[in-house]
């Protein structure tokens, strides 16, 4: 038997919300979502705990959250401000492992192996940081592996109840995953879905411990592959390794017509869109890249890409749409596209590119990308397009 | 068609049309050289229809004719022959081409070559009084001082069929002088020279596709240097032809006794590079040439995993200490090197970092034992230009890379 891992499952409590309270203090126990505004078809990307005990959840549609609770307090998101919040997070992780996995904004597993402490005693001192330089709360999951300690999170985050952050620790030792999960309904499990959880509600399996007690070749037979690592997982198995973030590797840009699009001013002025956004994004995030790739759907879902290498890294919207452009001559015919996107990678190291002769930075010009990417990062991506874009805009 | 010629003669003939074969062409033709026999020389010639090339070698000819046959399978048989004489005939019915040599036999399929496509040449352009009648622009240049002159600007041009204008070299015929530019947008090469045969009065100005220069240059390496070469622009100004002369000697290697290139010429509007030429410096840096070469060359292996980013520190004397030029270049992957070369500076010290490709491009272009460079900030850009030639004789401007961010 090998030396059991050490992993951590660490997920932010209402992390919309509790960045939001650090903006306006006066939010603290009331009960408000962040999201979109309920007459414009918004969601809820997220809500307070005083809201989530009157059943509001995210997700759901603002205007039944209003419903639910009339004086709901709604917040629009900001994004940008999110995001750097996540990096402070997440950079703190990284100070104590090289070991972590960003799962999502809020979300990571870190293997901590490395340490001498027991993983739990970790947890704890990650949770006090976190809490004293961050204000943020967070709730952990601690076990011999992923699976384990993503479900101990969730369990320990839903024994929490009242109008604060649950802020939990729940750690399952070593040899004690099956008997954890045992009582567990079968839903609680990575891959069992409403479709699968009926299916095995027809057999009389209900929870975790009922998968784990059947015959693993049955369950194969029943459910193919997938019936291995139910009943693997339902037995507190789970090998995955943390996959350490990698730096990103490429920017691209993706858009699905409304209805297929054969008109070549049409697609040339979606990739000059698209070549904007993306020289934007690369711009932002210091990089540039010497690939540059066209990708092209037909109606029957047959999809290729085309790139070309270029001599230096170049992140402006001119060479990328240049470049696009060729592709798209040397590749389409006049059928019928489905979907168009550009995207660059084959990024240097340093973020170093090559200027160009005529390099003039347009005041102007950057002003107002700042400005639009402020709009977006606070009222979404959809809140200001383009008016070239509205004809090829995917109908929502 | 019955024809002898010298093995080495059609080996070098196919070298230097060769290059103008299509490699893929929709028309078969194109992808042949075509073989013409009369007044006792052999006409080979190739095009993709952006570039044509005609060379004439000393022949014996028999009976006059002509075929076209497949480019890479002629090139590799010749190539492949002993330096003798071969013999060569055309089985009109069949249109296939006999070749022998010594004991050795070939038959080549052709096609007919009334299929090929016409080549302008300057001999048929050259009506009476052309020069004066305002038709075309014909001009003598000397063969090796042009030469030269396209090698220190062709490289400089785009190799990116996206931005057509850019692979072009805009020649310029004003005031008895004859100046070269050419841009990928990252680096400007500049070359200017006096002419001394007559120009038309009119600025006439020109962008020449790189590759058909390059091929010029390529071609002009075997011209015989006495014999000036015709440049002729067409009346349609649509078109640029080069009459190269040969040694015409007869010697180890091979020889021609007359190349024709012809080349469309690129009909747009060269950007206006004279804004982007720095009028100031803050640096001013003589390094010995050699040594410059060499240092860039050491660095790039360290840098070409890494954007070939070659990063100059530039330090002016400081007491008993010379000025210094001292190169690094970084990989994570492959490690790092450092190599510091004695230097002239005058003014700021500076960090400054380049593609170190650019650099060793125009440094092999230089001949004189010295080179300037001239720069401001890290983010303006740089020139280079041989110690002992003017501004307005050869410049290059080559634009930075952006420092790490």
């Amino acid at each position: 038997m090998s030396i059991p891992r050490k992993i951590i499952h660490l997920d932010l409590d209402a992390f919309f919300c509790a960045v939001e309270e650090l903006r306006d203090p006066a939010l603290a126990g009331k009960a408000f979502a962040v999201g979109g505004p309920p007459e414009s078809r918004g969601v809820v990307a997220s809500c307070s705990y005083p809201a989530r005990r009157l059943g509001i959840h995210s997700a759901m549609p603002m205007a039944r959250a209003v419903r639910l609770c009339p004086q709901l307090i709604i917040v629009p998101a900001r994004h940008g401000a999110y995001s750097a919040v996540s990096r402070q997070v997440m950079a703190r992780l990284h100070a104590l492992t090289p070991q972590v996995e960003q799962i999502s904004i809020d979300e990571a597993f870190l293997d901590v192996g490395d340490h001498g402490e027991p993983a739990e005693a970790i947890a704890r001192q990650l949770q006090t940081a976190i809490r004293a330089e961050l204000s943020l709360p967070c709730s952990l999951g601690v076990a011999s592996n992923k699976l384990v300690a993503k479900i101990a999170n969730n369990v320990g985050k839903a024994a929490a109840r009242g109008d604060s952050p649950p802020n939990a620790i729940l750690a399952v030792p070593p040899g004690e995953e099956a008997a954890f999960l045992a009582p567990l309904p079968a839903e609680a499990l990575w891959g069992v879905g409403p479709r699968t959880a009926e299916r095995l509600a027809a057999l009389g399996i209900h929870t975790i411990g009922d998968i784990a007690r059947w015959a693993e070749a049955d369950l194969v037979r029943r459910f193919g592959k997938h019936g291995a690592d139910l009943s693997r997982h339902a037995r507190g198995i789970d090998d995955r390794p943390i996959v350490v973030e990698h730096e990103r590797k490429s920017v691209s840009q993706e858009t699905t017509f409304s209805r297929d699009v054969s008109d070549r001013a049409l697609l040339e002025q979606t990739l000059t869109g698209q070549a904007q956004d993306v020289s934007r994004i690369l711009r932002k995030q210091q990089l540039a890249g010497t690939t540059v790739k066209l990708k092209l759907r037909w109606a029957d879902f047959t999809t290729l890409t085309r790139q070309t290498t270029l001599p230096q890294p170049i992140d402006d919207a001119a060479t990328i749409l240049a470049t696009v452009r060729t592709l798209l001559a040397r590749t389409w015919q006049g059928q019928p596209v489905r979907l168009i996107g550009v995207g660059v990678s084959g990024f240097a190291e340093e973020g170093a590119r090559q200027m160009s002769l005529w390099e003039q930075p347009d005041a102007r010009t950057e002003r107002l990308s700042e400005v639009v990417q402020a709009l977006r990062s606070r009222y979404g991506e959809q809140a200001l397009r383009r008016g070239s874009d509205l004809g090829a805009a995917p109908l929502r | 068609m019955r024809v002898g010629v010298l093995q080495e003669n059609l080996a070098k003939a196919l070298s230097v049309v060769g290059r103008a074969v299509s490699s893929r062409s929709t028309m078969p033709v194109l992808g042949n050289i075509l073989l013409e026999a009369r007044d006792n020389q052999l006409r080979l010639a190739a095009t993709n229809l952006e570039i044509g090339v005609n060379c004439w070698i000393g022949a014996i000819v028999e009976d006059e004719g002509a075929i076209t046959v497949p480019a890479r399978l002629l090139v590799d048989f010749v190539g492949n022959l002993p330096p003798e004489r071969v013999d060569m005939e055309l089985s009109v019915r069949t249109q296939t081409l006999n070749l022998r040599c010594l004991k050795i036999e070939a038959n080549l399929k052709g096609i007919d070559a009334a299929e090929f496509p016409h080549i302008p040449t300057v001999s048929e352009q050259n009506g009476p009084g052309l020069m004066d009648s305002g038709d075309g622009v014909a001009i003598e240049l000397e063969s090796n001082g042009l030469r030269r002159m396209v090698d220190q600007v062709v490289f400089a041009a785009s190799s990116d069929d996206s931005r057509p204008t850019l692979t072009g070299v805009e020649v310029t015929f004003h005031n008895s002088r004859i100046t070269m530019a050419a841009t990928d947008g990252y680096r400007l090469s500049l070359r200017s020279a006096p002419v001394e045969s007559a120009l038309p009065d009119d600025k006439m100005v020109v962008i020449v596709p790189a590759k058909s220069l390059a091929e010029f240059a390529r071609i002009s390496a075997d011209a015989d240097e006495n014999q000036p070469v015709q440049v002729l622009v067409t009346q349609s100004r649509n078109q640029i032809l080069f009459q190269i002369w040969g040694r015409n000697q007869e010697g180890k290697g091979g020889s021609f006794h007359r190349v024709e290139l012809a080349s469309q010429l690129i009909d747009a509007r060269f950007p206006d590079y004279h804004a982007i030429i720095p009028k100031t410096h803050t640096t001013r840096t003589v390094v010995d040439t050699a040594a410059f070469l060499k240092a860039v060359r050491l660095a790039i292996l360290f840098a070409r995993d890494n954007a070939n980013i070659v990063r100059l520190r530039i330090n002016p004397a400081n007491g008993a200490a010379n000025g210094q030029l001292s190169l690094t270049a970084t990989s994570a992957e492959v490690g790092d090197s450092v190599n510091d070369i004695d230097a002239l500076v005058e003014g700021n010290d500076l960090e400054i970092a380049f593609n170190g490709k650019y650099l060793i491009d125009v440094l092999s272009q230089i001949e004189q034992p010295q080179v300037l460079l001239e720069t401001t900030q890290p983010t303006r850009p740089g020139t280079l230009r041989p110690v002992g030639m003017g501004e307005d004789e050869f410049l290059h401007v080559v634009m930075p890379m952006h420092p790490s961010r």
